[in-house]
C-alpha cells in the first residue's frame, strides 16, 4: 500500500497558524489516529493530506512521490467524510461504481469490483436504494465501499462516525478497524473522541491549538504523556495533576499532603526539573487506592458508581478534586475522610513551566 | 408549601403566578388576528363577493340605473368574444417569453455571482436595482430608450436613420413591419427588471449546497457537467420551479408595465388581458357588469396556477 | 500543467482552499467571471443610468438623433417638474429679463424664463410626491403593526383553521389589481373614500397586510418558543413576553417586512390609477401622464422617475441584509 511522509507541512492564515510546521510519517498498513479538540488542526491537516486544503509550506509525500500540489483525484488517497457526501441523485450502486467510471475503467472490471466491495461491506441489499433513503450507519457503509472501491494507497476519514448514534458508532468502530486490518490499508484517522482514537489507533497523533503534542501508541500516550495536555486529555477521566513543591526528597502538596517522592525518580527530577521547587505530580484514578493507612488524604466530594469500580471525587484541599479508584463494596457518604496510597510505578512527574513530562532515564 | 432546606434556605415561596388580572391567551388570540382578518374580509372578500354579483348584472358604473340581471350573459358574452381569446393568447405568449427569458438569464447570473470575488457583494446588491423600481416608471423610461429618434436602444443597434431603424414599440424593424416586435419588446423589459428575483432565489439555493459534495466530487475526479447535473441543479430545482410559478402569476397579473409603455398598443399587439379589462371597466363606457365577469374569468385562472404555487410550496416545506 | 504541480502556486496560499482552485487555470477562470459579472452588472443598470443622465439635460439634448451622451447638465427637467408655469407675455418677459440682468430673481426662474415662461406655483407632482410619503408611510407601519400581531397569533397560537386562514389571506395578494378595483370603486364612491387618502391607506395596508402576515410568521416561527414559555414560567404574562423577548428577536424580520411594504407601497400605480384623480393621487400615476407643451416631457419624467427612484434605492442599500433575507425567505418559505 503506502507511506505517507509529512515534511514540515504548515498551513497558515496570514499570522495565525492553522497547522503549525508539522512532520510526520506514516507507515505502509499503519493505522494512524489523529486526535484533539475542536480546532486543534487534526481535520486540516487531513484535507492537506488529501489536497482537499492547499498547504503554505511543507511537503507531502506518497511512497517517496512529492504530491503535495497534484489534484486531490491523483494522489490515490480515497476520503470518507463525516457526512457521507453521497450523490443523492444516484442510486448506491451508481455512487460506489462512480470513481472508477471517472477513471475510465471498463464496465466488466467496475463490476467485478463491485461486487467485492458489495461483499465486505455487506450492503449488496442495498444497491438499487437512493442514499437519502437509508439509515445513517448504511449510509456511512456506503461511503466506505465508495473509498474502498478504488484500492487507493490509503484512507483518509474525517470523523466518519461523529454523525451516528453512540450504539452505533461503537459497532461501526469496530467494523472499520476490522477492515483496516483485512486490507491492511494504511488509514489516516481523524477524530476527537480519544475512546475512539485509543481504540482504533496503531499509533495516535496527539495535537492541540494547531501543533502535535504527542506521537505514539495507545499505551506510550495513555502510560507516559509528554505533557500536561495529552496528560489531561487522554483517559476519561483525564490523569489528576496537582501541583506542589519539591523539598527534601517529597512533594508538598497543597493543603496539609506531602507526597514521598519514589527513589527511581529523585535523580530525574532534579535533572528535568532543573533546579527549580515547582513541580506537577500525576496519577490517573486507577493509581490511586483507598487505603486506610495511606499516605495522602482528604474528604470525599462526590461518588461515581461505574459498575466494576467508584470512582470517589476527592477533595484534598480547598475544592482541589482528585479522582481515585474507590473500593467497589464499600460506600462512601459525602464529607467522609479519606486515606489514598499511590502506586509507584504509575506515578507521573510534570515541570509546570515547560508543561513537559519529566522523563525516567528508562522511560525515554 | 414554603419549607426549609439542610441550610436553612427557604423555598416554595410562591412567587409566581401573581394574581395580577391579565388578558388570557384566547383573549390575545382575538386580539390580535381580528382586525386583520376583518380588514382583509372587508377589502378582500366582501368586494370579491360584490364583484360576483355584478359580472352577473349589466350594471355601467357611469349611470345611475340599478344593475339589473342577465345571468351568465356577461360570460357567455366573453367566451364568444374571438378578442378576448386574443387577449389572453397575447398575455400566454407575454408570459411564457417573459418567464422562460427570467429564468433562463437570473439563472446564469446566480452561477456568476456565486462564489466570492472582489466586489461581488456589491454586483449582486447593483443587481436588484431594476427589481426596485415602479413597473410604470420602468415602462416610461424604457419607452425613451426604445424611441426610434433620440433612443439608445436604436442607436446601439447601429442604425443611424431614424426612419430605416428598429421601432420596437411601433412593431418596425428596419422599415418592416413586424407584428410581435412589440411585445417582445415589453418582454425585453420584463425580464430586465425581474431576473434578479430568479437570480436571489437560486443564489440562495446554490449557497446552501453543502460544499463537502463538490469535494467528494473533486476527489473522484468528477466532470464539471456531472457536477452540476448532480450536485448543483438537483439542489436549486425546487426554488426554480418556485419562481417560475410566482413570476408567471406576476406575468398574467401584469399591468403597470405595459401602461407605462405601450398603453396597449400599437394596435391591440401589446394588450394584456389585464390591461383590457382596466379598459372595459374604467374607459369608455364603464362596463362594470361585463367587466367583473371578465375579472372573475381572470381570478379563476390565477386561483388554480396560485392553488398549485402554494401546494407545491408546502410539498417543499415538508421535505425540508 | 505539471509546473504546477511540480512548485506550486508562486505565493503561498493564505486562505482555506482546494489544491486543484489554486491552480493558475482556476485562477484565471476566477478573474474572467469576475470582469464578466462586472460587465453584466454595467449593462444591467445602463437603462438606469441613461434615464439618470436624462433627468439632467435640457428639452433640446434630449430629442437628438443620435443621442447625445456628453452634453451639458441642467436641471431644467427638475424645474418643469415641481413648478406649475404660464406664459408670459412680451411685456411681462421685458420685465424679467431685466431682472435677470440685475441678478433678482433665482436659478429656477432663470430656466423657466429661457422657455418663454414664469413661475406661477409649485406645480401638482409636488402635491402627488407629498400624497405618496404619506400613504406610503402610513399604510406601511399599519400593515406591518397588525401583519406583525396576526403574526404571533398564528404563530403560537393554535388557531382553528390556520391553514385555510393563511392560505386565505396569501390568495388576497395573488389577485391582480384590477379585480378587486372593480367593485372597490363602487364602494368607495359610496362610503365617500373614492379618492380620499384614508381610503388609499387602507387598501394599501390590507393590500401589504397579506404578504407581512405570512413574512412575519415565518420570522416568528423562527424563534424558538422556548424563550417565552421560560418567561411565562418565571410570571411574565403573554403579552409581556410578547413585548418583551419576541419582538426584540424579531427586529430583522420586521426590517425586511417593513422595507417590503414600504416598497410595494411607495410603487404602486394600478390602484392610485382607478381609485384616485386629484386630491389623493400619487406619484407614479403623475409620472407617466406628464405631458408639457411640446407632447411628452422626457426630462421631467426623467428627472420624476430619477427622483422617485432614489429613496428607493437608498432604502435598499441601506437594507440590503433585511432585503435579501425576506425575499428568499418569503418566497419560499410562503
Amino acid at each position: 500500500m503506502a507511506t505517507i511522509e509529512l515534511k514540515k507541512v504548515e498551513k497558515r492564515f496570514g499570522e495565525a497558524y492553522a497547522v503549525k510546521p508539522l512532520d510526520l510519517t506514516i507507515r505502509d498498513g499503519e493505522f494512524v489516529a489523529l486526535l484533539g479538540p475542536s480546532g486543534c488542526g487534526k481535520t486540516t491537516t487531513l484535507r492537506m493530506i488529501s489536497g482537499l486544503e492547499a498547504v503554505t509550506g511543507g511537503k507531502i509525500l506518497l511512497n517517496g512521490t512529492d504530491v503535495t500540489w497534484k489534484h486531490p483525484s491523483e494522489r490515490d488517497l480515497a476520503f470518507v467524510f463525516q457526512f457521507y457526501a453521497l450523490y443523492s441523485h444516484l442510486s448506491v450502486r451508481q455512487n460506489i461504481a462512480f470513481p472508477l467510471q471517472a477513471q475510465g475503467m471498463k464496465s466488466a472490471a467496475i463490476q467485478k469490483r463491485l461486487q467485492e466491495v458489495v461483499d465486505i461491506l455487506r450492503i449488496g441489499h442495498l444497491l438499487r436504494a437512493r442514499p437519502g433513503k437509508l439509515a445513517g450507519g448504511d449510509q456511512q457503509r456506503v461511503a466506505l465501499a465508495r473509498a474502498l472501491v478504488r484500492r487507493p494507497a490509503a484512507f483518509l476519514m474525517d470523523e466518519p462516525l461523529g454523525a451516528l448514534d453512540a450504539e452505533l458508532r461503537e459497532s461501526m468502530r469496530a467494523e472499520i478497524k476490522n477492515l483496516h486490518i483485512a486490507q491492511h490499508a494504511t488509514t489516516v484517522y481523524v477524530t476527537h473522541d480519544q475512546v475512539e482514537a485509543m481504540a482504533m489507533g496503531d499509533r495516535i497523533v496527539v495535537m492541540s491549538s494547531a501543533e502535535v503534542q504527542q506521537v505514539g501508541t495507545p499505551v506510550e500516550v495513555y502510560y507516559n504523556p509528554a505533557n500536561l495536555f495529552v496528560a489531561r486529555f487522554i483517559g476519561s477521566p483525564g490523569m489528576n495533576l496537582v501541583s506542589g513543591r519539591l523539598s527534601g526528597g517529597a512533594v508538598q502538596l497543597p493543603g496539609k499532603n506531602r507526597y514521598a517522592v519514589p527513589a527511581a525518580w529523585n535523580k530525574a527530577l532534579a535533572e528535568g526539573l532543573g533546579g527549580q521547587e515547582e513541580v506537577v505530580l500525576g496519577f490517573r484514578p486507577e493509581a490511586a487506592r483507598v487505603a486506610r493507612d495511606g499516605a495522602l488524604a482528604g474528604e470525599v466530594y462526590a461518588s461515581d458508581m461505574h459498575g466494576a469500580y467508584t470512582v470517589l471525587h476527592v477533595n484534598i484541599n480547598e475544592n482541589e478534586i482528585v479522582h481515585i479508584r474507590g473500593d467497589r463494596q464499600e460506600s462512601y457518604a459525602i464529607g467522609t475522610s479519606v486515606r489514598f496510597d499511590l502506586d509507584p510505578q504509575m506515578v507521573r512527574f510534570f515541570n509546570p513551566r515547560t508543561e513537559e513530562a519529566v522523563r525516567q532515564e528508562a522511560a525515554r | 408549601m414554603p419549607s426549609a432546606n439542610a441550610q436553612g434556605r427557604t423555598y416554595g415561596t410562591g412567587l409566581a403566578g401573581q394574581s395580577r388580572r391579565h388578558l388570557s391567551d384566547r383573549a390575545i388570540q382575538n386580539l390580535f388576528i381580528w382586525p386583520t382578518l376583518l380588514l382583509l374580509i372587508a377589502m378582500n372578500l366582501f368586494p370579491l363577493l360584490y364583484s360576483l354579483y355584478l359580472s352577473f348584472t349589466n350594471f355601467l358604473a357611469v349611470q345611475n340605473k340599478p344593475p339589473g340581471w342577465v345571468g351568465f350573459a356577461n360570460f357567455g358574452s366573453i367566451l364568444n368574444t374571438p378578442d378576448m381569446w386574443r387577449y389572453f393568447a397575447t398575455t400566454g405568449r407575454y408570459a411564457l417569453m417573459s418567464v422562460g427569458a427570467q429564468t433562463v438569464i437570473g439563472f446564469s447570473l446566480a452561477m456568476l455571482v456565486r462564489r466570492k470575488f472582489f466586489g461581488s457583494g456589491l454586483i449582486t446588491t447593483l443587481i436588484l436595482v431594476p427589481m426596485m423600481v415602479s413597473p410604470v416608471v420602468v415602462g416610461m423610461f424604457w419607452k425613451m430608450i426604445y424611441n426610434p429618434n433620440f433612443g439608445f436602444f436604436n442607436f446601439i443597434l447601429g442604425a443611424g436613420d431614424p426612419a430605416k431603424g428598429v421601432d420596437m414599440l411601433a412593431s418596425k424593424f428596419f422599415g418592416v413591419s413586424t407584428p410581435g416586435l412589440a411585445l417582445f419588446a415589453v418582454v425585453i423589459v420584463d425580464v430586465w427588471q425581474w431576473s434578479p428575483f430568479v437570480m436571489l432565489l437560486v443564489l440562495s439555493g446554490l449557497n446552501a449546497i453543502p460544499e463537502y459534495l463538490y469535494e467528494a466530487a473533486a476527489i473522484d475526479r468528477a466532470s464539471p457537467w456531472f457536477q452540476f447535473r448532480r450536485i448543483t441543479l438537483p439542489q436549486v430545482a425546487p426554488l426554480l420551479l418556485i419562481a417560475v410559478l410566482f413570476r408567471t402569476i406576476e406575468a398574467f397579473k401584469s399591468f403597470d408595465l405595459v401602461m407605462g409603455m405601450t398603453g396597449g398598443g400599437p394596435g391591440e399587439q401589446t394588450e394584456l388581458i389585464a390591461v383590457n379589462l382596466y379598459r372595459q371597466a374604467f374607459l369608455g363606457s364603464f362596463k362594470t357588469g361585463y367587466s367583473s365577469a371578465l375579472a372573475y374569468i381572470i381570478l379563476i385562472i390565477i386561483i388554480a396556477a396560485s392553488n398549485m404555487y402554494i401546494k407545491y410550496l408546502n410539498q417543499i416545506k415538508g421535505e425540508a | 500543467m505539471s509546473r504546477f504541480e511540480e512548485r506550486g502556486p508562486r505565493f503561498p496560499v493564505a486562505h482555506p482552499t482546494r489544491v486543484d482552485k489554486v491552480h493558475p487555470r482556476a485562477r484565471a477562470a476566477r478573474r474572467v467571471v469576475a470582469f464578466v459579472a462586472l460587465l453584466v452588472t454595467i449593462i444591467m443598470l445602463l437603462p438606469v443610468l441613461i434615464m439618470g443622465i436624462t433627468a439632467f439635460k435640457t428639452r433640446g439634448d434630449v430629442m437628438v438623433s443620435p443621442p447625445k451622451v456628453l452634453f451639458k447638465p441642467s436641471i431644467e427637467g427638475f424645474v418643469y417638474l415641481f413648478t406649475e408655469r404660464a406664459v408670459a407675455n412680451a411685456a411681462r418677459l421685458e420685465v424679467l429679463e431685466k431682472e435677470a440682468l440685475e441678478g433678482k430673481i433665482s436659478l429656477f426662474d432663470r430656466i423657466a424664463l429661457a422657455s418663454g415662461q414664469e413661475i406661477t406655483g409649485p406645480s401638482s407632482y409636488v402635491f402627488r410626491l407629498l400624497n405618496s410619503v404619506i400613504i406610503a408611510g402610513i399604510s406601511t407601519v399599519c400593515s406591518v403593526v397588525l401583519g406583525l400581531f396576526a403574526a404571533y397569533a398564528f404563530s403560537r397560537f393554535k388557531v382553528p383553521g390556520k391553514d385555510d386562514l393563511m392560505f386565505f389571506i396569501l390568495s388576497t395578494r395573488m389577485l391582480p389589481a384590477v379585480v378587486v378595483t372593480i367593485p372597490l370603486f363602487l364602494m368607495y364612491r359610496q362610503l365617500g373614500l373614492h379618492d380620499r387618502h384614508l381610503g388609499m391607506i387602507i387598501l394599501y395596508t390590507v393590500f401589504n397586510l397579506s404578504f407581512s402576515v405570512w413574512l412575519l410568521k415565518g420570522f416568528i416561527d423562527e424563534i424558538p418558543k422556548e424563550y417565552e414559555e421560560a418567561a411565562l414560567v418565571d410570571g411574565y404574562t403573554r403579552l409581556q413576553a410578547f413585548f418583551r423577548i419576541v419582538l426584540p428577536q424579531a427586529v430583522t424580520g420586521i426590517a425586511a417586512t417593513t422595507v417590503f411594504c414600504l416598497i410595494f407601497a411607495w410603487n404602486e400605480y394600478a390602484f392610485s390609477l382607478m381609485l384616485t384623480s386629484q386630491r389623493a393621487r400619487t406619484a407614479p400615476v403623475s409620472i407617466a401622464t406628464m405631458m408639457g407643451r411640446g407632447g411628452i416631457e422626457w426630462t421631467a419624467i426623467a428627472a420624476g422617475s430619477l427622483g422617485f427612484l432614489i429613496p428607493v434605492v437608498i432604502v435598499t442599500f441601506a437594507l440590503r441584509k433585511y432585503l435579501l433575507r425576506g425575499i428568499t425567505f418569503g418566497a419560499i418559505r410562503g
